[in-house]
């Protein structure tokens, strides 16, 4: 159900303003690296296939992340990551749907750095909260990239870490997005 | 002997169990030998069905390379079976960076024989993971 709101949330993004189609951006290479720090050890996942996609003209702005595409540097982290923590079998993908806030600072057709504010809703686990993140996104010879770190409380989304690994595992996480995204139009 | 016994358990334990290493996902044998277009099919007709079938499981794929994208030192085998609102849709690979230096022996158009570790269905293109080039 939450998939079927996300595509179609996708599609009247993409669907309005199509006399502007040159105005949206997309990349399906985006990078999603979330890194917990806990006593007893660091723990760090990267996934290197992230759809996201932004309407310049609206500031909406969107990513969505395979779970399963998560890589781990041990084997058995990445198990209990899929089948344990986030059940990535019943909830496959997490998502972004938002918009920019202060649209009105960022000039997307002139080369630079401009620092933003994102408001949307982040779905981890079949779980939605509305977030408001900063990052930057900058601008460069027809690219635009996307920054944001933020961080995540993983109980707020139902994952749930057993008492015996709590010194394994951060309560909250960082996540870091970057994404470099061309025009759809090309 | 009992102190050795449980010496030797928790270096089991730690070397196999806590520590144990990723597959070698290019030697490893796959689970499913189909073509491109055929796993991409599987999961627009019936996403559960496919899911249940493919995630998580190795698959060796046959198909028209269309494209050869790199982004941040990394390379994506893609095979174009559609087009969609977020432009070209079909199978995307994520190569391992041991195979990396094969990409320049690749041609656009060309039918290839991959293999790799499927993530799931975006809604757009199937993904896999761990990607390697079956000689």
């Amino acid at each position: 159900m939450r998939t079927h709101q996300f595509v179609l949330t996708m599609v009247l993004f993409l669907a309005l303003g199509g006399e502007a189609f040159s105005q949206k951006f997309a990349t399906k290479t985006g990078t999603i690296r979330f890194y917990s720090e806990a006593p007893a050890e660091n723990i760090e996942a990267i996934n290197k296939q992230v759809n996201s996609a932004l309407d310049t003209q609206s500031g909406d702005f969107v990513f969505k992340v395979l779970m399963k595409g998560f890589q781990f540097e041990k084997a058995l982290m990445q198990e209990h990551f899929n089948e344990n923590y986030v059940e990535s079998h019943k909830y496959p993908n997490a998502s972004f749907v938002g918009k920019i806030n202060n649209l009105s600072e960022v000039d997307f057709s002139k080369n630079g750095t401009y620092e933003a504010t994102v408001s949307g809703k982040l779905t981890i686990k079949g779980v939605s909260k509305d977030v408001t993140e900063k990052g930057t996104f900058e601008v460069k010879d027809g690219t635009i990239g996307g920054k944001s770190i933020f961080y995540v409380k993983l109980a707020d989304y139902g994952v749930e870490i057993p008492k015996t690994v709590m010194k394994n595992i951060a309560e909250t996480i960082e996540i870091t997005v970057d994404v470099s995204m061309i025009s759809l139009n090309k | 002997m009992l102190a050795a016994t449980c010496m030797l358990a928790g270096i089991f334990v730690y070397v196999f169990v806590i520590n144990k290493s990723h597959p070698d996902y290019a030697a490893a044998r796959a689970d499913y030998a189909l073509n491109a277009g055929e796993i991409f099919e599987a999961y627009r007709s019936d996403k559960a069905a496919a899911s249940s079938l493919y995630d998580g499981k190795i698959v060796e794929l046959t198909g028209q390379l269309t494209a050869i994208e790199s982004a941040d030192n990394e390379a994506y085998l893609c095979f174009v079976l559609d087009e969609g609102l977020f432009g070209p849709e079909g199978v995307r690979l994520h190569l391992l960076k041991s195979e990396n230096n094969k990409v320049s022996t690749l041609q656009q158009g060309e039918w290839v024989r991959i293999k790799g570790y499927v993530t799931g269905y975006n809604e757009t293109d199937v993904l896999l993971e761990h990607g390697s080039l079956v000689q």
